[in-house]
């Protein structure tokens, strides 16, 4: 399991014998629709407490995310550059998750996840990192030489990204599921980008490699 | 002479004539094989000056029965819940409440009534749930009896009569007026009489008859079991025709039909007057200022087996609290995004749970219409996406009713990944195949897709991955799980039992969980203070 890397700080200290606060009542008032409290339990359930991510529900960590990549990957899914494959449940499930953000919407949740803390990325396959790095000069030009991202190409960093995330990622480049897009610019560069790549083992062998650059 | 057939000899009888499933079944009806049995908690009360401080994940069922037990014996227990209100998915939708779908929250419009409620979730409570049962006493729940099987509810198949609805007791006495008489033709006796005895053999044989009701001869010639056509009080009555077979032999619904009134979904069921929350509201009255709402578990750690530490966040801040024992009946796929320091062992187990699918929809009736066509409670079935229409058992002869428009349990995911607006109208559409007035009928529907519901993300958890039950394997995980991480931290609900999806197994998982602790405990000090040697 994840650790954050830096420990919380809490607003508030109590243990269990002293006095709680009443908290809210049993049932919801009417609630008026457009003024679901976008908090982060929305993005927490399916992305894990604090964007830590959470790989059975399929959310990837958010924590870290550059702010310009993680507001346009919300626009992107609402959309529906992303999101809208037949039968890919996960992307499916972020796509509604986020079609009825405002754009005020985007922007305040871009800057709350924002004070979200960094985690280590999960690491969950084996490939030969060796081949991997003769690949990754494919990606570097975009991506960076130590993965750090290029804002300037809209290219995210990919340290620091959980490798099953990614490897979905490939795979959806790959089909053209992810980047097929005429109006999804980047999605589509990347889409030429992902052609180094000629099969499942490259995608393990190069996300081994960027394994050890994390 | 009448022989003496033991009960091991009349199952290898059924053995050699039959399939060894039946053998399975029988030896179960005969009381052969043992029935498991958690016991119900007897805990050992704790001094006042020395609670226990439990903290309790989830204001699930499995949650509630464990509040509710431990705050009984004395422990100091806060249950926290992260929606703002507890029942997780025993839950009841009314008018005016919301339905928290991630991407689709809906408020419900029905009529404000006390009989226009909807159970999205659990709906039904077998009579076999004694522990569930024994809640519902204990709490002062009230219960009416729920009809799952109705004879005059109705059974349509596009392959089958044109697609034209016809009504279940069609179909169940013409099935089984036609096996009951492939059955007696062939009861020539030649392997049978010679286990059975004479008497025996009659007994079977009439039987036999009796379930098809078959006429002289051992033919099948219909039955005023499904109704008459007219008449029948002051007239004599003239019968139905007979389903033709062939047509029922076209579907499915022959085999779902006759299995439906067995095991859990078998008579007597029950539910709660007013809503299955009933059940909840039961345990939260018992549990008042211990519950809190709204609080979401961020981070659950074991203090090197000194107890638990959880973190959490409410309304934007963060607290931390301490406690000797940890219950908690979060979804495992949920606790997979949930920061802890669980060893490997556990943590793959939690991984290793898959996530149930289940969809539910419901519309307000602006009449009664199907009490017209004599039908109170019980269900259509009908091989279309939305497999089933529930009528309401409660509410009988007022104006209006909630009727269950679509359930789709075990893979529904069809629905789920429509928009609310094609969801209802999918609804609508395939139900005016079951009553052509359908859609003036209904109004106000509302959906509720359990993969995607905040909080839940899903329902019935899965530990098996093929048809065949649990591999070695997947039971060495399921036990993984089931025991207490850190001897403190209890990983309850449906879940944690092989029988995920009925709250008397969130009921059983909270009393094993409780049984282990005190277990566990019996070297805990009834001592005020701290144990020094
Ligand atoms: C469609 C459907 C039909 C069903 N039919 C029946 C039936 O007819 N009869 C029957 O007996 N059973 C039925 N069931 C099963 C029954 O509902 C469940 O077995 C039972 O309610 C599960 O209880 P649980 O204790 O496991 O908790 P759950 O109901 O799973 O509750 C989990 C709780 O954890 C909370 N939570 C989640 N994340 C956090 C967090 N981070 N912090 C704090 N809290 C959190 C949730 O809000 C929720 O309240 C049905 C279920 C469904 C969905
Ligand atoms: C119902 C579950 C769910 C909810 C709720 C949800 N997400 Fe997601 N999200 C996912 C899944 C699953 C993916 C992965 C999609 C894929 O594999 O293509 C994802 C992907 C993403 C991505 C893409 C990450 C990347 O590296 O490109 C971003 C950004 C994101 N989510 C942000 C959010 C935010 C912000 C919220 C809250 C407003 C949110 N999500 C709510 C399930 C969810
Ligand atoms: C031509 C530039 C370019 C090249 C070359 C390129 N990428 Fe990308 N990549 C992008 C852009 C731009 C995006 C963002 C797409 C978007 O906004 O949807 C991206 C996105 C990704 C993502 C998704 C990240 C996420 O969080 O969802 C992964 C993974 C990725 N690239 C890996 C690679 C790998 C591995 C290679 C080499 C095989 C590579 N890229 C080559 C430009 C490139």
């Amino acid at each position: 399991m994840k650790k954050l890397i830096s420990s919380c700080l809490f607003a508030l200290f109590f243990s269990i014998t002293t006095q709680h606060q009443s908290v809210s009542g049993q049932q919801y008032d009417k609630l008026n629709l457009d003024s679901q409290p976008l908090s982060n339990k929305v993005c927490a359930t399916c992305h894990g407490s604090y964007g830590v991510g959470n790989p059975i529900v399929g959310g990837p960590s958010l924590a870290g995310l550059e702010p310009w990549y993680l507001k346009r990957q919300l626009e992107g899914f609402r959309a529906k550059h992303r999101g809208n494959e037949t039968d890919y449940v996960p992307g499916n499930e972020m796509q509604v998750s986020v079609a009825r953000l405002s754009d005020n919407e985007i922007e305040e949740v871009v800057s709350f996840i924002a004070t979200w803390k960094p985690v280590e990325p999960e690491q969950t396959l084996s490939g030969d990192a060796n081949n991997g790095s003769a690949l990754y000069a494919s990606c570097a030009a975009c991506h960076g030489i130590n993965g750090m991202g290029n804002e300037l190409l809209g290219a995210p960093a990919l340290v620091g990204r959980d490798d099953w995330y990614m490897a979905r990622q490939l795979k959806l480049f790959m089909s053209g599921n992810r980047g097929g897009n005429p109006d999804d610019v980047y999605g589509q560069q990347m889409r030429a980008g992902v052609q180094a790549l000629g099969s499942e083992q490259d995608i393990n062998d190069v996300l081994a490699y960027i394994n050890t650059m994390n | 002479m009448n022989k003496f057939v033991s009960r091991r000899e009349l199952l290898s009888l059924i053995g050699k004539t039959g399939a060894t499933a039946a053998v399975l079944k029988a030896s179960t009806a005969l009381g052969l094989v043992p029935e498991t049995n958690v016991q119900f908690p007897d805990i050992p009360s704790v001094n006042p000056a020395n609670r226990p401080a439990v903290v309790i994940l989830g204001g699930g069922i499995s949650g509630l029965t464990t509040a509710y037990e431990l705050d009984k014996a004395g422990y100091d227990c806060v249950v926290l819940e992260a929606a703002p209100k507890a029942g997780g998915r025993c839950m009841t939708v009314r008018s005016g409440d919301l339905i928290d779908e991630v991407g689709n929250p809906q408020i419900c419009e029905f009529d404000d009534e006390p009989h226009m409620y909807f159970n999205a979730g659990p709906a039904r409570i077998p009579s076999t749930h004694r522990n569930l049962l024994r809640y519902c006493r204990e709490l002062g729940v009230e219960l009416e009896i729920f009809v799952n099987e109705n004879k005059e509810a109705y059974v349509q198949d596009d392959a089958m009569f044109n697609g034209k609805p016809i009504k279940n007791a069609a179909v169940t006495t013409s099935a089984r007026g036609f096996m009951a008489e492939i059955m007696a033709k062939n009861f020539t006796g030649h392997e049978l009489d010679q286990p059975l005895n004479q008497y025996e053999a009659e007994s079977l044989l009439s039987a036999i008859r009796s379930f098809g009701d078959l006429s002289e001869g051992d033919v099948f010639k219909g039955s005023t079991r499904s109704g008459y056509a007219h008449g029948g009080f002051i007239e004599h009555g003239v019968q139905k025709d007979v389903a033709d077979f062939s047509e029922l032999l076209k579907t499915d619904f022959m085999r779902m039909i006759l299995g439906q009134n067995e095991g859990e979904t078998g008579p007597v069921l029950f539910q709660p007057v007013g809503g299955m929350d009933k059940i909840v509201q039961g345990f939260t009255n018992k549990l008042e200022g211990k519950i809190y709402y709204d609080v979401m578990v961020a981070s659950v750690n074991l203090n090197n087996g000194d107890g638990v530490e959880v973190t959490y966040e409410h309304k934007g801040m963060k607290y931390k609290i301490q406690a000797d024992y940890c219950f908690n009946c979060i979804p495992s796929h949920l606790m997979t995004g949930i920061e802890n320091n669980f060893d490997d062992n556990y943590i793959e187990a939690m991984r290793y749970v898959r996530r149930g699918e289940a969809y539910k929809s419901a519309f307000q009736a602006k009449t009664r219409f199907w009490e017209k066509d004599d039908i109170y409670g019980g269900i259509s079935w009908t091989n279309q996406k939305i497999q089933q229409i529930w009528y309401p058992p409660h509410g009988v002869f007022k104006d209006k009713g909630v009727i269950l428009g679509a359930y789709d349990y075990g893979g529904g995911m069809h629905f789920t990944k429509l928009s609310q607006e094609e969801r209802l109208e999918t609804a609508i559409r395939q139900g005016q195949k079951v009553h052509p007035e359908y859609r003036d009928q209904v109004e106000k529907g509302i959906t509720i897709a359990w993969h995607r519901m905040n909080h839940m993300l899903g329902c019935a958890a899965r530990w098996a991955r093929n048809r065949d039950g649990m591999t070695a394997d997947e039971e060495r995980l399921y036990r993984t799980l089931q025991q207490p991480a850190g001897g403190r931290h209890y990983m309850i609900g449906d879940q944690i039992s092989v029988h995920s999806a009925w709250q008397e197994s969130a009921i059983l998982s909270a009393h094993w969980a409780i049984n282990d602790m005190v277990k566990r405990q019996s070297g805990i000090s009834t001592m005020p203070g701290q144990k020094l040697s």
